[in-house]
């Protein structure tokens, strides 16, 4: 496992230059570029917020702030799995012709999303100065924390689709539609205390809701997440993690053959 | 293990799944449940050998004996059923060569990304980046997309990459085939220089004038197993006679 470890470390020059790869070559002979990296969550959040503060309103207080601050850490996630899925399955020809820790596509993979969201992060902080919002210090803080919990449990997940999906190429099929469940079922686009109580067990397992609670919080309430909701979503990232590096460690060692 | 050795091979054995007719969809897979069944085909029916830093040693035999095989465990591209293969430092390997180019990034940014594949990082590539354009020749298209190559310039600029990566341990399949005349020549004065600074080499060919030129060792592969392992001309001399005797034979 250490030894693992080391060799991914060694690796991470490759990785860099994946993240690079991907972040700069996906735009590349677009007319609008690299802009395309703000315009498409801004679509994402500007559809919401018409769709729950126009048609379906909200009570919420600047319902979009209350969008954004859950969408873009949201589509970190969604990008990582519905990417991710391929990303070993579609490296075929690399995986079949050179040697690497075969982990390195799903750090990458992992990785370039969270720039994306880092890139998001952008808009969101404008945001928040222009709606009047504001931020505060004290709970921004925890930000960086936040953002690593969440990294490692997507990296978790993204580890299992990845893998699994060597085998079973349906899993990208079933990704998408999963993923299109899942953001309902996660407080994103509305807050969590209006979940009927019989649902909420739901709801509780899903390890995401604590991690989307968790921006909420620093964001938009500008209060500090509680010790339940911190507790529960680093949990979540470890357990998902843990069984990240279970399925995959036990499926790579064919992936040649297999691709 | 030590590390006296730098490629250490015990017991491998290698064998694929040969299914009669596998079935993909869920319901073929309950219906017929029995073409799921494989057999084994064995490739590698438990090959040893050691070679020390320093060493060259070419792997020789006839078409589907097994070589490019092994010279895929050494890669770490497939794993050993049974056995083990332990590689000491960093391995450079012309096998496919340019694997992991993308078509729409400039000859300049692939040498990176490739370069970093090998374990090298930007400042590294930076020091080495003119050595490996002007090694490519390719100094007037090197900012343009790969896409715009032709197949020889392609595997040029692969072969410039893997070679200037300091390896210690290059491992080559059947690649003089890279580029023209005067390219090949370029490439095997490369090896011949590689070799003299202490860089172990594995080669697969089936040119016997190029493996006795490069190599002081060499492997003969029978069908899975190592029929000989020794001084290069010797092993090189007993492997043509027995072709030569089987193409006679064969009338």
């Amino acid at each position: 496992m250490i030894e693992r470890i080391k060799e991914i470390w060694q690796y991470r020059y490759m990785i860099a230059s994946l993240v690079r790869r991907e972040l700069r070559g996906r735009y590349k002979g677009s007319v609008l570029g690299f802009l395309w990296t703000f315009i498409n969550p801004l679509c994402q959040v500007v559809v919401y917020t018409i769709v729950f503060s126009v048609i379906m309103r909200s009570n919420l207080d600047k319902f979009y702030m209350f969008a954004v601050t859950g969408m873009i850490p949201w589509l970190f996630f969604d990008g990582s799995m519905r990417v991710g899925v391929g990303c070993v399955r579609f490296q075929g020809d690399m995986i079949n012709k050179i040697y690497f820790p075969r982990e390195v596509l799903p750090i990458a993979c992992c990785t370039t999303n969270f720039v994306n969201m880092l890139f998001g992060f952008i808009i969101v902080f404008i945001a928040l100065f222009v709606s009047g919002l504001g931020v505060n210090a004290i709970a921004l803080a925890f930000l960086p924390l936040i953002m690593l919990i969440q990294y490692v449990m997507v990296l978790g997940f993204t580890m299992i689709v990845s893998s699994v999906n060597v085998y079973f190429k349906d899993l990208e099929h079933i990704v998408n539609v999963i993923m299109m469940m899942w953001i309902y079922l996660t407080p994103i686009l509305y807050p969590i205390t209006i979940v009927p109580e019989k649902l909420l067990w739901l709801f509780k397992l899903n390890p995401m809701t604590f991690v989307i609670e968790s921006y909420h919080s620093v964001l938009y309430w500008k209060n500090p997440p509680t010790i339940n909701i911190l507790a529960y979503s680093s949990a979540g990232a470890i357990v998902v993690f843990l069984a990240g590096v279970l399925v995959f460690s036990r499926l790579e060692p064919n992936f040649a053959e297999e691709l | 293990m030590e590390k006296q050795y730098s490629i250490q091979v015990k017991d491998a054995e290698k064998y694929f799944k040969l299914y009669r007719d596998k079935s993909r969809e869920l319901k073929e897979r309950i219906l017929f449940r029995s073409r799921n069944k494989y057999e084994k085909r064995y490739v590698l029916r438990g090959i040893s050998f050691d070679i020390k830093p320093g060493e060259s040693v070419g792997l020789i035999g006839r078409n589907g004996c097994g070589k490019s095989t092994t010279l895929k465990l050494l890669t770490r591209i497939l794993r050993p059923n049974s056995g083990e293969v332990v590689v000491n430092g960093r391995v450079s390997s012309l096998i496919e060569l340019g694997a992991g180019f993308h078509p729409d990034m400039s000859g300049r940014e692939n040498i990176y990304i490739n370069a970093s594949i090998f374990g090298l990082k930007r400042s590294d590539v930076d020091k080495r980046i003119d050595d490996i354009i002007k090694f490519s020749e390719l100094e007037e298209v090197i900012d343009n997309p790969v896409r715009t190559y032709s197949s020889g310039m392609y595997m040029r600029l692969g072969f410039s990459v893997a070679i200037n990566v300091d390896a210690d341990v290059l491992l080559i399949d059947e690649i003089l085939a890279v580029g023209d005349v005067n390219f090949q020549r370029k490439c095997f004065d490369r090896l011949r220089e590689v070799k003299a600074n202490g860089t172990t080499i594995v080669i697969v060919s089936h040119d016997m004038n190029q493996l006795y030129d490069l190599c002081d060792r060499m492997i003969w592969i029978e069908e899975g197993l190592i029929r000989e392992d020794g001084e290069a001309h010797t092993v090189g001399e007993h492997y043509l006679q027995m072709m030569e005797e089987e193409r006679l034979a064969r009338g």
